[in-house]
């Protein structure tokens, strides 16, 4: 009999035998699930964080800030620096020739809960804004009137702090109506209000923008627009890639749940790595009469090994997908606010890392009681009560 | 007593075994005393805070509040006493050690008293504006001593001068705050504290009179909410209008905003402790049946029934007390581990520091599990015929 066959035949003997140690085998199962389960639930949050800040159309797009002051909440931009920056080459053109860049804003409103993050922002935006979102789409009401004293919802704000259209929302002059509830595929921009930015501008009393947003004809004409921005002479400005700066926003606010979701996944699947070798030892003892015959008839040591490496794999498997699915059905789609809304995404890519961080962990575990099965000496084995 | 030998020589029955199990669950309460130990310095900021100092911002497109508001702000019916403070924040080397300072004035002395500076820490700020006071957490991250000069590093332009570096000397060391930071970067502790009247004296002339909160004492808790509400109705129309919370609301607020960090810490202790559950429960499974003919025996020699169970119960919990004892001590470790985290990153963290009740919660869990592990193998040891098991036909 080949050694692939011999290893065949003795995998499917051991995973035979498993039905006569589910109890063993569901300590293995159990661990797993959690381990994966708490894995990929902490995981869900970045993974929901990416969806909404890193943007496929992001890639030909530029940020200009007014000199060091590179978040969305300064005001340092002026008509007559976006006037000039609105010139730089390489900006698209929409239908009707005009730039496809906006100066935009941000800006905080009475927080609704509390001062705690989770305070309602208002998003300044002119026509070329609306361009720049194809994704926008209206979800009830309707747009904005040119020039009105009213605002938009992000779908994500509206369910957050229970707005919708008819409500009002306090600004600096008065409150404002909400005239329409609005989707953008997922975009950080479904966290906000949105308003004429002039509008709101001469509302909330202080002239400036935060940044100008830029659609570039292509990627390569950023070295060019970058350029023409930083060495002109009127001009004070930062210039970056959107991609650098969704980077450096979803990066910050993540870093520190990532690590920890990795932390807690490395100290649970050393609590399972440490529960496998001994269940795997377990089922060795239950095993050795097997093994022993196994050997004492001809089959070799790496089947033996394989066998018990390829159990406890299975049964990590059986538990990562239970994890992973427990994740999913509880967390996938759930909303969430960090900073803004998003949906928490138990993604197939996370699924994926579970099995990768589940398997690692059994194998490891399995590694000392498999390399014991093979060298175990077959009458020693038989011997075993 | 006299169960111990009898349990002692159970546990080491199977030394390997036995010891894997250990560290399988002296890991899952390391994890478990992390969690609780997180949820406790939530807990903490939260109980810290006071409900009778309001903390007053501004309240739309926040930036800064003039420093001439104090003045209003005193003469409110129920308020003792109000401070400024402004957020210096900057950089050292660059821009990867990010920096705080709190340049306070002197009213917050009165409307803030529970920042730990003595009478002689506020005369040394006094006379020496350019000085400051780094808690001890902070003065040991950033290895200063007294004497030193620590130099913020900020945005061109931000002193009248045009530079934009602002040195400051070490003047002393205070204890580590309660509660939460100055800034979204980091814990209480990593607190220092200068004089405002530097920037009032170095800073830009357009930025002299600018704080970035006040702190207000009121006289009575039961007062704060309607004196918060009375300082927002009086600045609704002055720019910037206010926004003001006591203080034990906001960390409340802060504790449970966002990613909620306290139900999440409880969900993943429960995670790990429900993991090793199985674990222990099919240890003991396994140690009674292995040891059927021993436990007949015992009850052919007269042990009851009742003494049996605690005889398992024991074998049971003295793995689980133990590594309980080790996991809870391990966590602490973590703990710092955890805490160096929340300084990397941007999460708003409290302080956290060992918990007593960590280790309370850690053995009572400990007992459940015990209990719950051996409820099967009971049952299965009260159901079994003495005659038959000695026979080993069971």
């Amino acid at each position: 009999m080949s050694e692939l066959r011999q290893i065949a035949a003795v995998c499917l003997l051991g995973i035979s035998g498993l039905r006569d140690r589910y109890a063993t085998a569901l300590v293995v199962v159990v661990g797993m699930a959690c381990v994966v389960g708490v894995l990929t639930s902490m995981l869900s949050v970045t993974a929901g964080l990416a969806r909404a800040y890193l943007r496929p159309e992001d890639a030909t797009r530029a940020v200009v800030w007014r000199g060091g002051a590179r978040f969305d909440q300064a005001r340092g931009l002026q008509p007559d620096a976006i006037a000039t920056i609105l010139d730089a080459p390489g900006i698209a053109r929409g239908t009707d020739g005009t730039p496809l860049a906006d100066a935009e804003f941000l800006m905080w409103l009475p927080p609704v809960v509390g001062f705690a993050d989770g305070s309602l922002q208002l998003r300044g935006v002119g026509p070329a804004g609306f361009a720049l979102r194809p994704g926008l789409r209206m979800v009830a009401g309707r747009p904005l009137g040119a020039g009105k004293r009213e605002l938009l919802v992000g779908v994500g704000a509206a369910r957050k702090f229970g707005l919708g259209v008819g409500s009002e929302v306090r600004l600096r002059d008065g409150a404002w109506p909400i005239v329409g509830v609005f989707s953008c595929g997922g975009d950080t921009m479904e966290s906000y209000l949105v308003g004429d930015a002039l509008t709101v501008m001469a509302a909330r009393r202080r002239a400036g923008f935060a940044q100008v947003i830029a659609q570039l004809v292509d990627d390569r004409a950023y070295p060019e627009f970058q350029r023409w921005l930083t060495e002109n002479p009127a001009l004070s400005v930062y210039v970056e890639r959107k991609t650098d700066y969704d980077q450096r926003a979803f990066g910050i606010k993540t870093a520190f749940f990532t690590r920890m979701a990795y932390l807690i996944g490395a100290i649970m699947a050393l609590g399972a790595m440490f529960g496998v070798v001994k269940i795997m030892y377990g089922s060795l003892r239950a095993r050795a009469r097997e093994i022993g015959t196994l050997r004492a008839i001809g089959f070799g040591a790496t089947p033996v090994v394989v066998s018990v490496l390829a159990e406890a794999a299975l049964l990590a498997v059986i538990g990562a997908l239970l994890g992973a699915a427990t994740a999913w059905l509880i967390f996938d789609g759930r909303d969430l606010w960090v900073w803004g809304a998003f949906r928490l995404r138990v993604s197939p890519s996370l699924w994926a890392l579970g099995l990768v961080w589940a398997l690692v962990t059994s194998i490891l575990g399995g590694l000392f009681p498999a390399l014991r099965a093979g060298r175990l000496p077959p009458v020693e084995a038989l011997r075993v009560e | 007593m006299k169960f111990l030998p009898l349990v002692w020589a159970s546990l080491w029955r199977n030394r390997a075994e036995s010891a894997l199990t250990l560290l399988a669950l002296s890991v899952a309460f390391a994890l478990f005393g992390t969690m609780l130990t997180l949820n406790a310095a939530y807990q903490r900021s939260i109980d810290d805070a006071r409900m009778d100092r309001l903390i007053v911002a501004c309240a739309f497109d926040c930036g800064v509040i003039p420093l001439g508001y104090r003045e209003p702000l005193a003469r409110i019916a129920g308020v003792t006493a109000v401070g400024a403070e402004l957020w210096l924040g900057g950089w050292q080397q660059d821009e990867r050690h990010p920096i705080v300072v709190t340049l306070v004035d002197e009213g917050l002395r009165s409307a803030w008293p529970e920042l730990p500076m003595s009478a002689a820490d506020w005369r040394a700020l006094d006379v020496a504006p350019a000085g400051i006071f780094l808690s001890r957490s902070a003065a040991a991250r950033r290895n200063v001593r007294i004497g030193d000069t620590l130099t913020v590093n900020t945005l061109p332009g931000s002193r009248a001068d045009g530079s934009s570096a602002w040195p400051f000397t070490v003047l002393g060391f205070i204890p580590d705050p309660p509660g939460w930071g100055p800034s979204t970067g980091g814990p209480a502790s990593d607190m220092i504290v200068g004089n405002l009247r530097y920037s009032q004296n170095a800073g830009r002339p357009d930025e002299r009179d600018d704080a970035t909160s006040l702190r207000v004492a009121v006289d009575r808790p039961e007062h704060a909410r309607a004196v918060c509400r009375e300082i927002e109705a009086r600045f609704t129309n002055a720019t910037p209008a206010l926004y003001c919370v006591p203080a034990r609301e906001d960390a409340q607020e802060l504790a449970d905003a966002n990613i909620n960090m306290r139900q999440i810490s409880l969900g993943i202790g429960a995670a790990g402790l429900f993991m090793i559950l199985f674990l222990c429960a099919n240890g003991i499974a396994e140690s009674v049946r292995e040891r059927l003919p021993e436990f007949g025996v015992l009850k052919a020699v007269g042990y009851r029934d009742g003494r049996i169970a605690v005889l398992v119960l024991l074998e049971a919990a003295v793995p689980t007390l133990l590594a309980a004892l080790v996991g809870t001590a391990l966590a602490l470790g973590v703990s710092v581990l955890v805490a160096r985290l929340a300084l990397k990153g941007v999460i708003n963290m409290p302080e956290m520091q060992a918990s007593p009740a960590a280790f309370g919660w850690a053995l009572a869990a400990a007992l459940v599990i015990a209990l719950l592990s051996a409820v099967t193998p009971l049952y299965r040891l009260w159901r079994s015929d003495v005659a038959a098991v000695i026979a080993g036909r069971r």
